[in-house]
């Protein structure tokens, strides 16, 4: 009798450990150098990084969009004719996540998580989910034209990249504009 | 026969089980009440300073150590938030490994970023591995115009503005000056930013196993699936014992 109770017992065990090693609970990580993000994203290319200065306009907006004050006085990017790309990072809930976006022609091209560093509700980094955003631009209210399907248990990691996603897209309009007034 | 002889090891595990927990059972009650009710006890206000405790949190010790450049100093309070005299300037994992200045950049090395700054004390950005500053980063030199990054094997120039690195070819014909860390004078650090453990980080790093480290989680880990299998063992007891009186009766 006790035989078939240790069993038991022993597949409850099995699976108490088996969940320490979910997928879940192993979603830290850096998958991607911001380097090699912007060298396959201009391939065969390699654009020198510029910066955006954060004028107190484009700061202002800057926040409205992060929902938080933005720290730095200027933003790195990479640029190639229309197409720009960006490594912002945002936090997800404690710690931050270093996200690559590519934008041409004001719209995203590619979302791509480079590091995550929480513990869960890493699935944002799969293709699968990243691809919703291609396509997607910005609109006046701060939030981007496509509806992002979300995450069970990844709510603020999606929130996060939403607001990346957003920021880039601001950020990359803002280039453009500046280059329009430069020529 | 049988039912009594599973009686017999169930118990017997059952007692094992239950004296080992003992210790475990009442400290973890005892934490998890203390715990949920932190706000009313006010635990998060409670502060402790005590030395050894904040050697085993890996914070510094009350001397702290900074980088005076110009007037102002530079440090990290071994926690991840550089300060610029009193105040936080932006996030910098710790150890801070390095300062240098030129005469409009200050720039701080901590463990896998690279924060600037205007002399004002100013983030103008940060710069991590992820972005590619180089993982064995050690140190920071300037001289009047530029900033160096030295690491295990080279000596790099660091452009600042579009922060791509170049390697200095012969770096021993170079004078780079480097600012030597030395105690940040006690008045400049606020109380507010006075480090402590919280009692209720100490009781739930007790609770959870992680002031043990991992090691300590894992305990905390088997104490739990013991706890289950008590209560497996528990409840297979008074199963028992029904088919026991069942049994009797008949």
């Amino acid at each position: 009798m006790h035989n078939s109770s240790l069993k038991a017992l022993s597949i409850v065990g099995a699976l108490l450990i088996a969940s320490l090693f979910s997928p879940a609970v192993l979603s830290k990580g850096v998958y991607q150098s911001g380097p090699e993000f912007i060298a396959q994203t201009f391939a065969p290319q390699q654009p020198q990084a510029k910066a955006l200065w954060l004028t107190p306009e484009i700061r202002q907006r800057a926040e409205s969009i992060l929902d938080r004050q933005v720290p730095g006085l200027r933003v790195r990017y990479h640029i190639l004719d229309n197409k720009s790309a960006w490594i912002l990072e945002e936090i997800g809930k404690e710690m931050p996540i270093t996200i690559g976006v590519v934008v041409t022609d004001h719209k995203i091209t590619e979302v791509k998580i480079l590091a995550y560093r929480e513990s869960r509700g890493g699935e944002v980094r799969y293709p699968a989910y990243t691809a919703q955003y291609r396509g997607a631009s910005l609109q006046s209210n701060n939030r981007l034209d496509q509806s992002i399907d979300g995450i069970t248990g990844a709510t603020l990691s999606v929130w996060a990249v939403n607001k990346v996603a957003g920021l880039a897209l601001y950020y990359h309009s803002q280039v453009v504009e500046q280059a329009v007034a430069t020529n | 026969m049988k039912i009594t002889k599973s009686i017999v090891f169930n118990l017997r595990w059952h007692r094992r089980i239950g004296l080992s927990l003992f210790f475990m059972v009442i400290f973890l009650s005892i934490s998890g009440f203390a715990l949920n009710h932190s706000p009313d006890l006010k635990l998060s206000k409670v502060k402790l300073t005590s030395s050894w405790l904040l050697s085993w949190y890996g914070l510094p010790p009350t001397k702290q150590q900074g980088y005076n450049i110009a007037d102002n100093w530079l440090y990290n309070r071994g926690t991840d938030q550089l300060f610029f005299n009193d105040k936080t300037v932006s996030h910098c994992p710790s150890p801070m490994l390095a300062a240098a200045a030129t005469k409009q950049l200050v720039v701080a090395l901590c463990s896998g970023t690279l924060v600037m700054l205007t002399p004002d004390g100013q983030l103008i950005e940060s710069f991590n591995q992820v972005q590619g500053l180089p993982l064995d980063s050690q140190k920071v030199g300037s001289d009047d115009e530029n900033i160096y990054l030295i690491t295990s094997t080279d000596t790099m120039l660091l452009n600042t503005f579009n922060l791509s690195l170049s390697k200095i070819e012969n770096p021993s014909k170079l004078v780079i000056n480097s600012v030597a860390a030395t105690r940040v004078p006690p008045g400049l650090i606020n109380e507010e930013n006075q480090e402590g453990i919280s009692l209720e980080t100490l009781i739930l790093d007790l609770h959870s196993g992680r002031f043990f480290g991992n090691a300590g989680v894992i305990f905390v880990d088997i104490v739990g699936l013991l706890m289950c299998i008590l209560a497996l063992t528990g409840l297979w007891a008074w199963v028992n014992h029904q088919r026991l009186r069942k049994q009797k009766r008949l």
